[in-house]
């Protein structure tokens, strides 16, 4: 008998340690009683300085919509998207993913992001410029809606450009002027005798390091992809924007192998004078050093060879999941509640300096105010779309290594970029 | 006849105690195993998981993809490198630290104690520590070797340099892992039989001559599963690369696991991440094989 319950007591344990799990819907419409729980993936909960910001959306939000509760799906930056989609491949797909404009062509090809024109009011899509609105297009839809957006724009120190005797009024325009200013930078040392960098451009093995990459070659007036999402590397600026990192680092003005939160460090301490980030970057650089806006200012970003300066548009949006008329219900307000001036102002003013995307929230006091913004808000009229292409950010890692194989390996450049097209023609 | 029954009974519920880690063991591991071998040879995207679909056969696309890229020669060299170096690195110093504890040192029990601090410290805390001591700017490492190179060498970068970052890796994951070894071989030496050792001392044999033919025999089933876990261990690393160098610098440290999780995870693509996978099971399977056999050629002589 014993021998029979302990097999029972075993069965038991393997059948409910199988099939534990799940919960049943209400299908009752949503109400203060009975609210309709939507699922926002955020990494930016797990980093510092945001998570009072999302908290306070949450409690802002359920308190306006008190038929609607917001439930948290968190993991670090890196693995969010590996989060989401493996909760999607169990039957538990999130509503909303608050993420970049790169992760749009994976969630994409995915199967996960739905058109925005599907669940956002039109009149509110229709406020948002429709430049911006064409980063997140593919095949005619709409997969993604800024909170805000910012080019890779160039981040300056004015202090060290006074020591080093040039015009702070004055950064560089073009790559050219870059190397000029550049030489009188490195003569500096910081109080301690520590080397100055004059220039940073990320070029460590992460995504967003590609992306800044693709944004260097867009400044030369360069392709890597052509509109339909093929490799387009034979062209002037694309070479030349290695040629320029490969010089660059021979002359020791870039840190070699960085990442931008390495280049946000250095310029926090004042050992970086120049550099190329994302404009809500500069919350890392506070993060290290509160007394940062009084030496930063930022500027466009630089032209080169017969380019313009166009750049890459970043953009912080979210992506949105069909789950349903009652779940798509509930995304439209949370939506349309956050990307909102009186959410973002104070939000956009002291934690994440950026562009507004929306047409009408254009002049709000964050932007009209922000000295370190200033600088570079013509940029935001020079960008350039990245083609649809669903391997992206693995190509973007196959840049990265470009970029290293032309600095830290000192490979010639034509040989790097033959390696790198052999690479990233089997992803595409 | 009853006490057959009986030994038939006995049998049956043998059998049904198994039956849990059977089921267990082929749901989740031989399962997974034979499914990913499958999808090695499919069209199987993320969108093939979240929309239930079924991968389609493509003519062993995946696996000319990934011979074509060219990243797999340099990920196969950069597995093993790091495999031998560690391993090798981490029999040696934890056998040392081993007969270090097991000798009569003062404050054993203590070093023991924080000895282990490194094991239990998770992996990706071990990476942040060791990239920050790394660090080309500001780092401990690059501070330290300016000093003893007189400043000759002041910029020492050892994870920007394609010639040093698997080094670089290799350290942290040697800080890490020696402790378990350590423990393992510690554990196998307080099982040596002190008497033959003693033995050994009155007809004369040196300390050298004892530790050979005495210690290490008996030691040698110990160092055949501490080694063989090693292995494992270190062909499977994952987050210490991921996090200090992320495959870099210019695929310096790009091992078969940081391809892998670049063809599904990055590249979305679970058929070609399961060919790398496949190809990579199957050389940690040969080299295990190939290991057990060498140490029980080794056991005989």
């Amino acid at each position: 008998m014993r021998k029979v319950l302990a097999l029972l007591a075993i069965v038991l344990v393997v059948t409910s340690s199988l099939f534990a799990g799940g919960s049943a819907e209400s299908t009752a419409p949503a109400s203060a009683e009975n609210p309709l729980t939507i699922k926002v993936a955020n990494y930016a909960l797990l980093e510092s300085g945001y998570e009072d910001f999302w908290n306070g959306v949450k409690e802002g939000f359920e308190a306006q919509y008190p038929q609607y509760k917001i439930e948290w799906v968190t993991a670090p930056y890196g693995e969010i998207l590996n989060q989401v989609i493996n909760m999607a491949g169990g039957g538990d797909r999130v509503d909303v993913i608050f993420g970049e404009e790169a992760w749009v062509p994976q969630l994409y090809a995915s199967g996960l992001a739905a058109p925005i024109t599907d669940i956002i009011d039109a009149d509110f899509v229709a406020d948002f410029d429709p430049a911006v609105m064409d980063v997140f297009t593919i095949d005619g839809g709409i997969y993604g809606i800024p909170l805000y957006v910012s080019p890779f724009i160039l981040y300056y120190n004015t202090e060290l450009f006074e020591q080093a005797g040039l015009d702070p009024a004055n950064p560089p325009k073009t790559y050219d002027e870059l190397l000029d200013a550049a030489e009188k930078l490195s003569q500096l040392t910081d109080t301690n005798g520590n080397k100055i960098y004059p220039f940073g451009q990320t070029t460590a093995s992460v995504v967003v390091s590609g992306n800044a990459l693709i944004s260097m070659i867009y400044n030369f007036g360069g392709d890597v992809f052509t509109e339909d999402g093929q490799l387009n590397v034979d062209n002037d600026g694309f070479h030349q924007a290695f040629e320029m990192l490969a010089t660059l680092d021979d002359l020791g003005y870039n840190p070699q192998n960085a990442k931008l939160k390495d280049l946000r460090n250095l310029f926090a301490l004042g050992q970086l004078a120049m550099y190329y980030d994302q404009s809500w970057g500069f919350n890392g650089v506070t993060s290290i050093n509160p007394d940062a806006a009084s030496f930063t200012a930022s500027a466009a970003p630089l032209a080169g060879g017969d380019g313009t300066g166009e750049a890459v548009l970043c953009a912080h949006c979210f992506i949105l999941v069909d789950n349903g008329d009652a779940k798509n219900e509930a995304v439209n307000a949370f939506v349309q509640y956050v990307i909102s001036e009186e959410v973002l102002n104070d939000y956009m003013a002291n934690v994440t300096p950026a562009y507004p995307a929306k047409n009408s929230m254009a002049d709000m006091t964050a932007v009209a105010e922000s000295g370190v913004l200033k600088g570079a808000s013509s940029s935001i009229s020079n960008v350039k779309k990245v083609p649809y292409v669903s391997a992206m950010s693995d190509i973007a890692l196959d840049l990265c290594t470009l970029a290293q194989a032309v600095t830290v390996s000192n490979t010639p450049v034509d040989e790097a970029i033959d390696a790198f097209v052999r690479s990233a023609s089997t992803k595409l | 006849m009853k006490s057959l029954s009986k030994k038939k009974g006995d049998m049956y519920y043998a059998m049904a105690l198994t039956i849990p880690a059977v089921i267990l063991a082929l749901f989740f591991i031989f399962i997974p195993i034979i499914d990913s071998v499958i999808k090695s040879f499919q069209d199987y995207k993320v969108r093939n998981i979240i929309a239930n679909l079924p991968g389609e056969w493509n003519n062993f696309d995946n696996y000319k993809k990934i011979f074509q890229s060219g990243a797999l020669p340099n990920a196969i060299v950069n597995t093993f490198s790091f495999v031998i170096l560690v391993i090798i690195c981490q029999f040696v110093l934890g056998m040392a630290l081993a007969l270090v504890l097991n000798s009569n040192v003062r404050c054993a029990r203590f070093f023991r104690s924080i000895m282990m601090t490194p094991w239990v410290v998770p992996t990706v805390i071990s990476a942040l520590i060791w990239m920050w001591l790394f660090q080309p700017q500001y780092g401990l490492f690059k501070y330290l070797v300016s000093v003893f190179t007189g400043g000759s060498v002041a910029d020492f970068a050892m994870l920007n340099n394609p010639s040093t970052a698997l080094l670089g890796v290799s350290i942290a994951a040697l800080w890490k892992q020696i402790p378990l070894m350590t423990l393992l071989l510690l554990a196998g030496l307080q099982n040596v039989p002190t008497d033959i050792l003693e033995a050994a001392t009155i007809d004369g044999a040196g300390s050298v001559r004892k530790f050979f033919k005495i210690t290490v025999p008996y030691l040698s089933p110990v160092i055949k599963v501490s080694i063989s876990m090693s292995i494992i261990e270190n062909f499977k690393q994952f987050p210490l690369f991921w996090t200090m160098t992320g495959g870099g610098p210019d695929g310096a440290t790009t091992n078969l696991a940081i391809l892998s999780y670049r063809e599904a995870f990055v590249s979305m693509n679970m058929g070609s991440g399961a060919a790398v996978t496949t190809i990579w099971m199957a050389l940690m399977i040969v080299t295990i094989g190939v290991y057990n056999k060498l140490f029980r050629t080794q056991d005989l002589t």
